[in-house]
């Protein structure tokens, strides 16, 4: 795990160089990602200049669900970036000869190679979101409340992972999983908004068949409106242990069935 | 009619190869459709709750099923007019292999298009028509009439058609300043973000107020989903039907002018270069 | 060192036909086949030998490759290299191996050289000293200094290709696979790679797996070679051995004061020699004659050219590996023997 570590920042070290290099790209991405979701959040203040609440839920409530779900999700993007182009391109050209011929774990050579800063336009909006709505809606995080969030960021930025890591495993047998992905991931999107607005079988499959509820409205929920922590975070630790653990077993058996590319 | 013949023998092969291309990157297409319908039904559970929550059946002039048809129409228009331009020409000026166009007897910017083509059958039969016969069965079911009209359907083509083209020309110009930028790729998403923005993908434009609202509707990014829709929803009649269908065109050329202006000064540029 | 029994790896084509219908149809359903790659290879490498793996195109060497450096799982068979099996204990294993494709790098793309050696030194855990005195050697065989500073996207091919040798064997690895190390290179630059990895062969006593398309690079490095053609072994052994066996044609280049004496050269008449052992061409300045040393002896031969026509320069080469190869790739020659 220090190696681990002490590898984790050459390499951050190195990709840092690398932005500096490309100071306007940096710019671009995180903008382009900031500019989308400014644009949702506009969305969300016109529609309550109509209305004083969504299915129960207040304009900052929604605000604070929303921004919550940029943590997770933003976290993994900027560590995790380079999955996606496991997914579209490393597999099918061959490339991914070079991780096996080193002697570090492939997936974390894979994911330690590419520092995404674009992910900075959607942290910064959800941590603006969230401190923003908690101080509009008078809330005093204590001790407990405090061990939820830690926990949930960092096991729901795993729910984040794991899902990518499945479906991007899958290049190993299909040569190109891009498309998979981008459906898997685009599916985070339900979980912006309070579940409760969803019929049953959405619900459903966003709790428990692609957790991503567990990324943000049921932690978010929790710290609105009170409940079990203990439960809430049990939960989220669980169901993104096993999704984790799930995915793992599909990367490793799509490692041995990797067919490389002709020379 | 010769020439015509001949146009038809030369770029017909470019939509032939625009249809097997999309055949053959079906998964990466299905993948997109699929994440853009998944965006729709959030949509359509947040207006379901916004209608809910006001009680009353209309938001700002949109019934809940104005709302769903301008939802589920806009992304798929998105798709119709979706091109690939500015990265096609992008890559091709970056590696050079844009002279490999250039040295085949036909129009540089007509070959993509027609290659496009291809891909934008494909995308009406497979996306277009199921979509769209959902929509209007969905209508039926909860008006109990027919609320579907060809003619409405026949303009809304011609105003996608004119959409295509601008939103061609348009990539096309943002393909030939590839010479400056670096991140194609950023700067793609950037352009895709603004466009959502002012065309209102996201937003319908009749939400905003007054000023901004006649502002955005005279840029030429309301020209591309926009108009369209609201020419099949039957919000724009008579007159202002006829205005916006002009105003689509008048950006056309202004874009389909710059293009050229632009690929002539990259031509120059590409021979000083030397490639 | 390299025990390699028996080794197969099959592969599940996807067959398409073409054109507009055919890309329709494998909507559908798709057809698929088996196509062995590797078809039971078996052989054993010494340490510190190099070894030219070579074979037409898709004749399956990179497949091969791919299995020993432990990218590929084979199908079946087994394959023991420095007493491990690569696609098992592969982290442990890869630590003792150096790859190099020439197609790809492993370098870092828009930073300068040196910053992937660190990244590298890190990877595979090099002390401060050892990597210092490693950076030297390297430098000295490969002369990496005049562009170490540079970004390797700036870097011309011959130069990529030094610094992608030096960083896969700045871990000191006990077997080194080059894949086609010399392609798209000028002759000045494949000398260079050529002595250097000569060097580092002597230096480290590296044993070296080397594939190529450059006969060159087999005539100057390799002792022993192994040749594969559709997955199955056609030929192993020495270099010396195959010149040999199956080089018995020699060359004789003749300029001749008038060119049109050519046809007075009628040596199939006088010596009774067939179309195969026999073959005249006409070139730009000079006449190539071959011919099968072991019907006529070359100094008769020599005598009787002197005695027809009147010659300004003769030259005898030896056997082109070349063109051996292309035999046996043909498969005129029955290498059964051999294998």
């Amino acid at each position: 795990m220090i190696r681990f570590l002490k590898l984790y920042r050459v390499f951050v070290a190195q990709f840092i160089k690398n932005l500096m290099e490309y100071r306007i790209d940096f710019l671009t991405g995180a903008t382009s990602f900031l500019i989308g979701q400014v644009t949702n959040i506009l969305f969300i203040t016109i529609i309550f200049n109509q209305i004083p609440s969504l299915a129960g839920w207040k304009y900052y409530e929604i605000m604070f669900i929303y921004g919550y779900s940029l943590l997770p999700k933003g976290i993994d993007h900027l560590l995790t970036d380079n999955l996606w182009n496991v997914a579209y391109f490393i597999v099918r050209k061959g490339d991914f000869d070079k991780y096996l011929t080193r002697p570090i774990n492939p997936l974390m050579h894979v994911i330690m190679e590419k520092f995404q800063f674009d992910a900075l336009g959607e942290l910064i909006t959800g941590i603006i979101l969230v401190i923003y709505s908690s101080i509009k809606l008078k809330l005093t995080p204590g001790f407990g409340e405090v061990a939820v969030i830690l926990i949930t960021i960092v096991f729901g930025t795993l729910i984040f992972t794991s899902v990518k890591i499945a479906c991007c495993a899958i290049a190993f047998w299909i040569k190109r999983s891009g498309s998979i992905l981008q459906i898997f991931y685009m599916s985070s999107d339900f979980a912006r908004y309070p579940i409760t607005i969803y019929n049953k079988g959405v619900r459903f499959i966003i709790s428990y068949v692609i957790p991503f509820a567990f990324t943000s409205f049921y932690p978010a929920a929790y710290l609105l409106r009170g409940g079990n922590g203990i439960l809430c975070a049990g939960k989220t630790m669980l169901i993104s242990t096993v999704i984790f653990g799930i995915s793992i077993i599909i990367w490793n058996r799509g490692i041995s069935a990797y067919e490389s590319a002709g020379s | 009619m010769k020439q015509f013949k001949s146009i038809k023998r030369t770029y017909g092969a470019f939509v032939n190869a625009g249809i097997q291309d999309f055949i053959a990157y079906k998964a990466s297409f299905f993948g997109f459709f699929i994440g853009e319908i998944f965006m729709c039904f959030v949509m359509y559970f947040i207006w379901k709750a916004v209608y809910a929550s006001t009680g009353r059946t209309d938001f700002m002039g949109f019934s809940m099923i104005d709302m769903m048809v301008y939802v589920f129409l806009t992304h798929i228009s998105g798709f119709l007019i979706q091109t690939d331009a500015t990265f096609s020409i992008a890559s091709e000026i970056k590696d050079g292999s844009i002279i490999m166009r250039m040295i085949k007897p036909v129009n540089v910017d007509l070959s993509i298009l027609f290659f496009e083509f291809g891909s934008k059958i494909m995308i009406i039969t497979c996306v277009f028509v199921p979509v769209m016969v959902g929509l209007e069965i969905y209508r039926y079911i909860t008006l109990g009439y027919v609320a579907f009209k060809l003619v409405r359907l026949i303009l809304f083509m011609i105003s996608i058609s004119i959409s295509y083209l601008l939103s061609f020309y348009l990539n096309l110009i943002f393909g030939y300043l590839a010479f400056y930028l670096l991140n194609i790729w950023g700067f793609g998403v950037l352009k895709e973000e603004l466009i959502k923005f002012f065309s209102g993908a996201v937003i319908p434009i009749a939400f905003f107020p007054g000023v901004v609202r006649k502002v955005f509707s005279f840029l030429p990014f309301a020209s591309l989903t926009y108009t369209p829709v609201m020419i099949y929803m039957e919000k724009y009649n008579g007159m202002k039907l006829i205005f916006n269908l002009s105003l689509q065109i008048v950006w056309l050329l202004v874009f389909i002018g710059l293009s050229r202006g632009l690929w002539k000064w990259a031509e120059k540029r590409l021979a000083v270069q030397g490639g | 060192m390299i025990e390699v029994k028996n080794l197969k790896k099959e592969f599940q084509k996807t067959i398409k036909d073409p054109g507009l219908s055919g890309a329709i149809k494998s909507l559908v359903h798709k057809k698929t086949e088996t196509v062995k790659a590797v078809d039971g290879l078996t052989m054993h490498v010494d340490e510190g030998e190099i070894l030219g793996f070579i074979g037409p195109n898709g004749a399956g060497k990179s497949t091969a490759i791919k299995m020993l450096t432990g990218i590929l799982t084979p199908t079946s068979g087994t394959l023991e290299i420095n007493g491990q099996i690569p696609y098992k204990n592969r982290k442990e294993y890869v630590k003792e191996i150096g790859v190099v494709f020439g197609q790809r790098t492993q370098l870092w793309w828009d930073l300068p050289l040196v910053e992937t050696y660190s990244v590298l030194k890190e990877i595979y855990c090099i002390e401060e000293k050892k990597f210092r005195e490693r950076m030297e050697f390297l430098n000295e065989v490969l002369d990496l200094q005049e562009f170490i500073k540079s970004p390797v996207r700036t870097l011309s091919l011959g130069q990529r290709m030094r610094a992608d040798i030096a960083a896969s064997m700045l871990h000191s690895p006990k077997v080194l696979f080059l894949d086609e190390p010399t392609i798209g290179l000028d002759v000045v630059v494949k000398d260079n790679i050529r002595k250097a990895i000569s060097k580092i062969n002597k230096n480290d006593k590296t044993t070296i797996i080397l594939t190529t398309h450059d006969l060159n690079d087999i005539e100057t490095l390799c002792e022993r070679i192994v040749m594969i053609d559709k997955g199955k072994m056609v030929y192993d052994g020495s270099l010396y051995h195959m010149k040999e066996t199956y080089g018995k044609m020699r060359e004789v280049i003749i300029a001749l004061n008038n060119p049109d004496e050519i046809k007075n050269i009628k040596p199939d008449k006088k010596f009774g020699l067939n179309a195969d052992d026999y073959e005249i061409e006409k070139k730009a300045n000079s006449v190539s004659m071959k011919f099968n040393s072991a019907k006529v002896e070359i100094p008769d031969m020599l005598n009787y050219i002197l005695a027809s026509v009147n010659v300004k320069d003769i030259t005898v080469k030896d056997a082109d590996i070349e063109e051996i190869i292309k035999k046996i790739y043909k498969s005129e020659v029955n290498p059964g023997e051999a294998v």
